[in-house]
């Protein structure tokens, strides 16, 4: 540890613009990651409030408080919006960008204009999103999918909404490019790949499926695009087109993308546990391969989301197959993490809390693949609200509870502030019990026979209805709660000077909160790897007195 | 077999035998996070153990859950192979969606609104759809199939016992998605043969070539 | 630490070698890219090959062919202007990216012109004359505007890349001890060059 003392954080350093300018027009990686941050959370913001609306709407039979059209055009931008503006970016974009160079021992990321130019599209892209909603014809109402033919026959304003797609889009590959050299090239002498924190391999394996996958939703929605603009017959069934083909095109990426939100939560999980147990992690290896193991088996899954299609008997049984065995990889993470616990010495602050109801409310998302994935069983579960359940358990039980563990791990870092423990406390567990009432019944409904983006029901789904509604009204209370928690902190008078609350051993719990533009006064030499905790003995003393 | 068609056993047995073994492993994951978040507490002030492994677990913990979704695979598949093949006598009736109806054509060229067909035989689908994507989908049955405009899906089931049963479109097609409903009607044979001459003899009666509506059971 | 606000960590840090693999991984992204319009070719030629066939035939080989020499000779300048300013020859470096702005140029008139005939044949997208052909060649054509539209548009993209690349050569912030940005608009230009070697014998040769 140096003493940092003069350096100026990476918040107050006066650069060649000042104001606002000094941020948006800022290249330096913490700053990014930071406008990302409130970038994403402001959407996320506005997602959750869609999702409530439709969840109001859907309290009781019949119209409650808004017309069909606009059910559909809510549950379409829900999707886009969470999808395309929140998970995907929440964390390689927002945290990765924050800590992936700290992690490693960098100055900043291989290439910082091109991290500022991700930023601009991404808010391009977001803006257009946002303009569609406004413009005549009205917000799209094809559900994120864009499945065609519906998507070139609606007359809502499907364009602007794939062109923000596709924007977005490229932005993610440029920062998963830029990621990619930055590990490559930027690692601190020492850090060799077995070294590196296991939030960077995850990072790692995100950034390749996402420059993989990512150009193949962009052509695939340009031509779905170039379709609608000049009716070019590409999969319009009028013409001649197959909708099949745009659907194996659209999940050959989208499938994957799912890996691209889920990993680097995984990464996160796998930083938190080994700190709060304050023990090195169990079977590094077999987690930092798991990854790459799910980002290459991963993308050969994708046609589990077009079972009902009739596709050929052998390509289902095969996508079957494979659907099982990319759970493998899964489990064993998540049989290592609980492991990890094992002869620990555990804390349990509020970032380990939202890391064990990840791996809670992950597995139950994990475990309802395995139903889906089963042949027969998907012909009757497929596009029902058990689906849904199922992707909220591993998006937003899964992705967002990981983002929401990053932010309290990360806070006092970024911030130099400390959040109210107690309060981080019960915001989870009121978070915890809303998520599983709001989406629990949803699985009941799904197996008893409920389809999916349905404005109105049957009568005999009332009561599982009512009661996930009330479940949204708790959970919404719990992320209340959580942020109120946050702004509070930001507020408060008091900085928050120990560098390291957690007792930490990666390169980030070495500098000053709120670190300074270039992170390390020296680039720090690495001798072991991130998780040994030697210093076992100490640690305890001083936790007890 | 309480309702509905030959599919149910596979399908449910399917779906149990994951929702069990998924259970009991959830329950053992939860079970040992708590357990291990009270025994390993920082406050026993008990000091932490450097466990960086062992590859015994690992392979362990590998193996059976590959033993496990191999098993899951199988039943799942053994279900879908019975769905996929329909028995060479199964009668064939040609189905219509379109936004946002059903239409059920009979060899006969009768053609209805509600789905009528005769307890305890095969019946195959043909699927069109004279627009977008819809899918055809029989909760009480288990089973749903997509219905697109370029490809000629098709299904078969054997409604094993009388009654209504309802017909959903579970493939979202715009405004009326959720509207999409309608019955299926499952009836004694001599019932059924009784509607299917009342039927006939309609359509040779009427003039016109439009569908009869015989029953609006549409459930909106 | 006043110091700080000067030095932007863009300018201290230079990685050629890293510079390098960056535009390979984004050459490997805009080759994926076009994959999976190949791959709608393919998918579609399986389905209709009768229709691509006689729709093929429509296509003028020579302009095609002659649009392929155009294209391969640029690759030929623009690694000749990166050889010339390796060895410091600043203006023959200049004159050969010139050439190759010159020589795309020429590839696109000649595009202009073969779309520009078609277009007065009625096939375009959506014209009458289109719609009234087989649901395939709708598809084929669809794919050929779709296609080599894209790829012009690379190629214009291309040229920019280029002409910027000339001006940081005349400025001298290319030079024969920094040549990375000028290495990777050439690796772009090959990128530019091998699409279109792979489209020439799918719309025209192959009938
Ligand atoms: C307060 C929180 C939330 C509520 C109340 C909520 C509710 C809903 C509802 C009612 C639907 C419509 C389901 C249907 O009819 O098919 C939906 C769809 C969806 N939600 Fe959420 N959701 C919430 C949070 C999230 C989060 C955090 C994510 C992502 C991480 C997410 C991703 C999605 C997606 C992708 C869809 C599918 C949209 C589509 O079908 O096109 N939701 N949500
Ligand atoms: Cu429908």
């Amino acid at each position: 540890m140096h003493n940092n003392g003069h350096a100026v954080s990476y918040l107050d350093y006066k650069g060649k613009h000042s104001g606002i300018f000094a941020w948006i027009l800022s290249t330096d990686h913490k700053r990014i990651g930071l406008l990302y941050l409130m970038a994403s959370l402001l959407f996320f913001a506005v997602g959750v409030t869609f999702g409530f609306l439709m969840r109001l709407e859907l309290i009781a039979p019949g119209r409650t408080i808004m017309d069909a059209q606009t059910y559909n055009s809510l549950f379409t931008l829900h999707g886009i919006i969470m999808i395309f503006l929140f998970v995907i970016p929440g964390l390689p974009a927002v945290f990765g960008n924050f800590f992936l160079p700290i992690l490693i021992g960098a100055k900043d990321v291989a290439f910082p204009r091109l991290n500022l130019l991700s930023w601009w599209l991404y808010i391009l892209g977001a803006l257009l999103a946002v303009i569609s909603v406004f413009l005549p014809g009205g917000p799209a109402d094809t559900g994120w999918t864009f499945y065609i033919p519906y998507s070139i026959r609606t007359t809502t304003n499907v364009m602007p909404a794939l062109i923000a797609a596709f924007i977005l889009g490229f932005s993610s590959i440029l920062t998963g490019l830029n990621f990619i050299v930055t590990i490559h090239r930027m690692r601190a002498p020492g850090m060799s790949f077995f070294r590196m924190p296991l939030f960077v391999w995850s990072l790692y394996a995100t950034a390749w499926v996402q420059i993989l996958a990512t150009p193949i939703i962009g052509i695939t929605l340009l031509l779905v695009t170039i379709e609608r603009l000049f009716g070019v017959g590409l999969f319009d069934p009028a013409l001649g087109g197959d909708p099949v083909l745009y659907q194996h095109l659209f999940w050959i990426y989208s499938h994957p993308a799912v890996y691209i939100m889920i990993l680097p939560a995984m990464g996160v999980i796998s930083e938190i546990i080994p700190v709060f147990s304050h023990r090195t992690i169990f079977g590094y290896k077999f987690i930092a391969f798991s990854s790459l193991a799910i980002a290459l088996f991963g993308s050969m899954v994708w046609a589990h989301h077009m079972f009902t299609v009739g596709m050929s008997e052998t390509a289902q049984i095969i996508f079957s197959l494979l659907t099982f065995l990319v759970a493998i990889p899964s489990a064993i993470k998540v049989f290592n993490w609980v492991a990890t616990l094992y002869k620990g010495s555990i804390s349990t602050d509020a970032p380990l809390l939202y890391a064990l109801g990840f791996i809670f409310l992950f597995s139950i998302g994990g475990f309802t693949g395995l139903i889906q994935g089963a042949l027969s069983v998907n012909m009757h579960i497929h596009d029902t609200s058990f689906i849904v359940a199922h992707f909220h358990y591993v998006m937003f039980g899964g992705t967002g509870f990981g983002i929401f563990a990053a932010m309290h791990y990360w806070f006092p870092k970024m911030f130099g502030k400390m959040y109210n423990m107690k309060t981080a406390k019960v915001g989870f567990w009121v978070l915890f019990v809303g998520f599983n009432t709001l989406y629990f019944p949803m699985f009941v409904m799904g197996w008893l026979g409920m389809p999916r983006r349905y404005y109105d029901y049957l009568p005999e789904f009332h009561i599982y209805h009512l009661i996930s509604t009330i479940g949204s009204w708790i959970l919404i209370t719990g992320l209340i709660i959580m942020f109120t928690n946050f702004i509070k902190a930001l507020r408060s008078k008091t900085t928050y000077t120990a560098i390291n609350p957690w007792g930490g051993e990666t390169l980030e719990w070495t500098i000053p909160n709120k670190p300074p533009l270039e992170n390390f006064e020296v680039i720090p030499t690495i001798t072991a790897g991130p998780y040994e905790f030697k210093d076992n003995d100490e640690f305890l003393m001083k936790e007890n007195n | 077999m309480i309702f509905g068609s030959n599919h149910i056993e596979l399908v449910n047995g399917a779906f149990w035998f994951i929702v069990s073994i998924s259970f009991i492993l959830l329950s053992f994951i939860t079970f040992l996070m708590i357990y291990f978040v009270f025994k390993y507490n920082r406050k026993k002030g008990k000091k932490a153990v450097n466990i960086h492994g062992n590859t015994k677990l690992e392979i362990i913990w590998t193996v059976i859950p590959v033993i496990l979704v191999m098993a899951m695979f199988w039943y799942g598949w053994i279900g879908y192979r019975d769905l996929k093949n329909p028995p060479k006598d199964a009668m064939i009736i040609k189905v219509t969606a379109q936004m946002w109806k059903w239409t059920f054509e009979y060899d006969n060229g009768v053609k209805t609104d509600s789905l009528y067909v005769p307890v305890n035989k095969a019946i195959e689908v043909n699927l069109h759809s004279l627009d977008v994507n819809h899918s055809f989908f029989i909760p009480a049955f288990r089973f749903k199939r997509d219905v697109m405009p370029n490809r000629n899906n098709s299904i078969w089931f054997l409604p094993a016992t009388v009654g209504k049963y309802d017909i959903a479109c579970a493939e979202y097609c715009g405004l009326n998605h959720s509207a999409m409903y309608s019955k299926v009607i499952v009836l004694p044979k001599q019932e059924y043969d009784a509607w299917m001459k009342n039927e006939l003899a309609k359509k040779n009666a009427s003039s016109t070539q439009l569908p009869i509506v015989i029953d609006s059971t549409k459930v909106k | 630490m006043s110091t700080i606000a000067e030095h932007t960590v863009g300018h201290v840090h230079r990685d050629d070698i890293g510079s390098r693999l960056g535009m390979w991984l984004f050459l490997f992204t805009e080759l994926v890219l076009f994959g999976g319009m190949f791959l709608v070719y393919a998918v579609y030629r399986f389905t209709y090959q009768h229709e691509f066939h006689v729709a093929a035939k429509e296509l003028n080989t020579s302009v095609g062919a002659l649009n392929t020499i155009i294209l391969l000779t640029s690759s030929l300048t623009i690694v000749l202007s990166i050889i010339a300013i390796r060895k410091n020859n600043k203006f023959l470096s200049v004159f050969f990216q010139i050439s190759t702005m010159v020589l795309a140029f020429g590839f696109l008139v000649n595009k202009y012109f073969e779309w520009n005939i078609k277009i007065h044949h009625g096939i375009f997208p959506g014209s009458e004359t289109l719609l009234g052909k087989g649901n395939g060649e709708i598809i084929f054509f669809g794919l050929y505007y779709v296609m080599t539209g894209l790829h012009a548009l690379h190629v214009i993209i291309g040229v920019l890349l280029i002409e910027v690349m000339a001006g940081y050569t005349i400025k001298g912030r290319i030079n024969s001890t920094n040549y990375v940005r000028l290495e990777a608009a050439g690796l772009y230009w090959h990128l530019v060059d091998i699409i279109w070697i792979f489209l020439f014998p799918l719309f025209y040769l192959i009938t």
